[in-house]
């Protein structure tokens, strides 16, 4: 059997407020197996997002016993390298969207890609066709609607062909049509691309688009 | 690299633009205080310059600005013109100067009182723009001489007033005539006598107020020919350092050289230039400090945007050069825009006070296009490394 892409054993995650500590994260343990689509669930305040935050790297866990991303042991790598490595294998969809202002929805795709040193000729119309917004490549995220926003931030997440795209209530924002509709890109990317998703939510409904359902409660998973 | 930071400062343009302000009102603030207070010193001493002469004789121990009254006899006139270098007359000529100080065009001014032969001296290329030169005062001259020449004691009071209100003639500069808006024919009372304006002179000449130097001489000084400093034209202008040494020496009084009237200047007002130093040193630091802040500002509130893009993979190096590619454009712009407003603020400061002297040097322009890079690649640097060095999580967060 294939290694999983993503592992996770023993994740805790502490903030702290002056004295005071507030564990959000105990104990996690996660596997999710390459080209699988996952959603974890749970209520506000348990730790969803805390847990996507640490599984992209965005900060490290307080304590972990593994950490592995795509064969990379993520827990030992420098600042420096976690930065390459999120570029490298992670895509990030948020719940507010997270665009630059300043640049056009192309101009955000053609970033990322830049950053990668991906070569953007022509692929960035591609993108933008793939996510239904052929000929709005122009415009600044300020001139979309907020379903158009996040099928902009979901092409720019997969205009690297990350190994793994993590989504954060990518729904969260969005009435229940576009809520849909970003379900279902969701879906086809998944089952075009063979891309592996993580996606975090609290509504049993856009779980439900995912392959297998992990629920979270205070900090743990508790199931999946 | 450079499209990012264009993109940001193009889209927030409000923001882009009060940032700029605030650098350029700070770049304006040092440029202005600097080409201001040295703009006025500067210029005396280039007036001083334009004398056909090559070097001033002074009382000892006087300062160049404060020397006025009568100080020498005109028995050191005829030893100036006698003294000889290696056999040769030393001298083409003394232009004696008798100096005060008088209140014309709502400021204090220093008011040349000179022999109306010699004007031309003063003159040199510069145009008399209406006017004439002391006609009067040449009457005065000969009437005083024929007086002295008659071998009687000289009597001031045996002047009659008609034929000294001839003598009371006012030669002015073209910036004193439109600061006091005076023309030719005009009079002003001066030493309780009606003095009138017979001439104006294109600015630039070395006193903005002359005066025929035997009215000075008879209304202060009782008629006696005594004058406050001495011009000393040059027989050989090739040895003039020889010339002021021999001459030191022989009148044991200090001589110097025309063009070092500047550091003479500067000397005289050490305290007043040290002041000025202080204060365009404090104007460069509160400039700099202005520059800092607008940018620890303007990358603070960037913190999320740079959240974003370390969630895409960014590097630190990537990261800290947008946000000193974004401070110095700022800076750039900014720089601009306070050397403008500094050009703005002449035309203003010149046109309220046409009296006043700001000469915006190019040194100053440079000293202010380096604070302005200087500051804003420095002031990104370290809000831009604090912000490149958060978790992209935690940056995420920040509002």
């Amino acid at each position: 059997m294939s290694q999983p892409i993503l592992r996770a054993e023993g994740i805790c995650k502490d903030y702290r407020d002056g004295d005071r500590v507030c564990r959000v994260l105990r104990d996690v343990q996660l596997a999710v197996e390459r080209g699988e689509f996952v959603a974890v669930m749970g209520p506000s305040g348990c730790g969803k997002t805390t847990l996507l935050n640490v599984l992209g790297l965005m900060f490290p866990p307080t304590e972990a016993g593994c950490l592995r991303l795509d064969g990379t042991d993520c827990l030992t790598l420098a600042d420096r390298q976690r930065n390459a490595l999120r570029r490298e294998k992670i895509g990030f969809v948020f719940q507010r969207f997270n665009l630059l202002g300043a640049i056009s929805a192309a101009g955000n795709i053609r970033l990322a890609m830049r950053l990668k040193g991906v070569e953007t000729d022509g692929q960035v119309d591609e993108l933008l066709d793939r996510v239904e917004l052929g000929g709005l490549g122009h415009r600044k995220p300020g001139r979309l609607s907020v379903g158009e926003q996040q099928r902009v931030a979901i092409a720019r997440a997969v205009a690297c062909r990350p190994a793994v795209l993590l989504a954060d209530e990518p729904t969260g924002n969005l009435d229940s049509a576009n809520a849909r509709n970003i379900l279902d890109l969701f879906r086809r990317i998944h089952d075009e691309d063979g891309l592996t998703v993580v996606m975090i939510t609290h509504n049993p409904q856009c779980a439900a688009a995912a392959d297998r359902v992990m629920h979270m409660a205070d900090g743990r998973l508790v199931d999946g | 690299m450079l499209a990012l930071p264009v993109a940001n400062l193009l889209h927030h343009k409000l923001r882009s633009f009060l940032c700029a302000a605030a650098v350029g009102i700070g770049v304006a603030m040092m440029v202005v205080q600097l080409s201001l207070s040295h703009g006025m010193l500067d210029e005396v001493a280039d007036r001083m310059q334009s004398v056909d002469a090559e070097l001033i004789v002074l009382p000892e121990n006087t300062s160049v600005i404060f020397s006025g009254g009568a100080m020498f006899s005109d028995k050191y006139r005829d030893i100036i013109e006698s003294e000889q270098l290696d056999g040769t007359p030393l001298a083409r000529k003394a232009i004696p100067v008798f100096l005060d100080t008088i209140r014309l065009g709502g400021q204090q001014q220093r008011m040349f009182g000179i022999d109306p032969a010699d004007m031309v001296a003063f003159l040199g290329h510069r145009a008399l723009e209406a006017g004439a030169l002391f006609e009067g005062g040449r009457e005065f001259k000969r009437h005083t001489e024929r007086l002295r020449g008659s071998g009687k004691r000289y009597d001031p009071e045996a002047v009659a007033p008609a034929v000294l209100g001839r003598g009371c003639e006012l030669v002015i500069d073209t910036r004193l005539a439109r600061a006091g808006a005076y023309d030719v024919g005009d009079t002003t009372t001066i030493y309780d006598h009606e003095f009138t304006i017979v001439g104006i002179v294109e600015s630039g000449v070395a006193g903005r107020v002359f005066a025929p130097i035997h009215t000075m001489r008879h209304i202060l000084n009782g008629g006696v020919p005594w004058s406050s400093m001495f011009f000393v034209k040059l027989a050989d202008p090739s040895r003039a350092e020889e010339a002021a040494d021999a001459l030191a020496a022989r009148l044991h009084t200090k001589v110097e050289l025309k063009d070092s009237y500047g550091r003479l200047l500067a000397d005289s007002f050490h305290q007043v230039y040290l002041y000025i130093n202080i204060a365009s040193a404090v104007a460069l630091v509160v400039c700099f400090l202005f520059v800092m802040l607008t940018m620890y500002t303007l990358i603070l509130q960037r913190t999320r945007e740079i959240g974003i893009l370390k969630s895409l993979g960014a590097s630190r190096r990537y990261l800290l050069g947008i946000a000193v590619a974004e401070s110095v454009l700022i800076c750039l712009g900014g720089t601009v825009f306070g050397i403008g407003l500094s050009y703005l603020a002449r035309w203003v400061i010149e046109w309220l006070m046409p009296l006043a002297t700001v000469h915006i040097e190019a040194r100053w322009l440079a000293a202010a296009v380096v604070v302005g890079l200087v500051g804003g690649a420095a002031s990104a640097l370290y809000p831009g490394y604090r912000a490149a060095r958060l978790d992209p999580a935690v940056a995420l967060a920040y509002e």
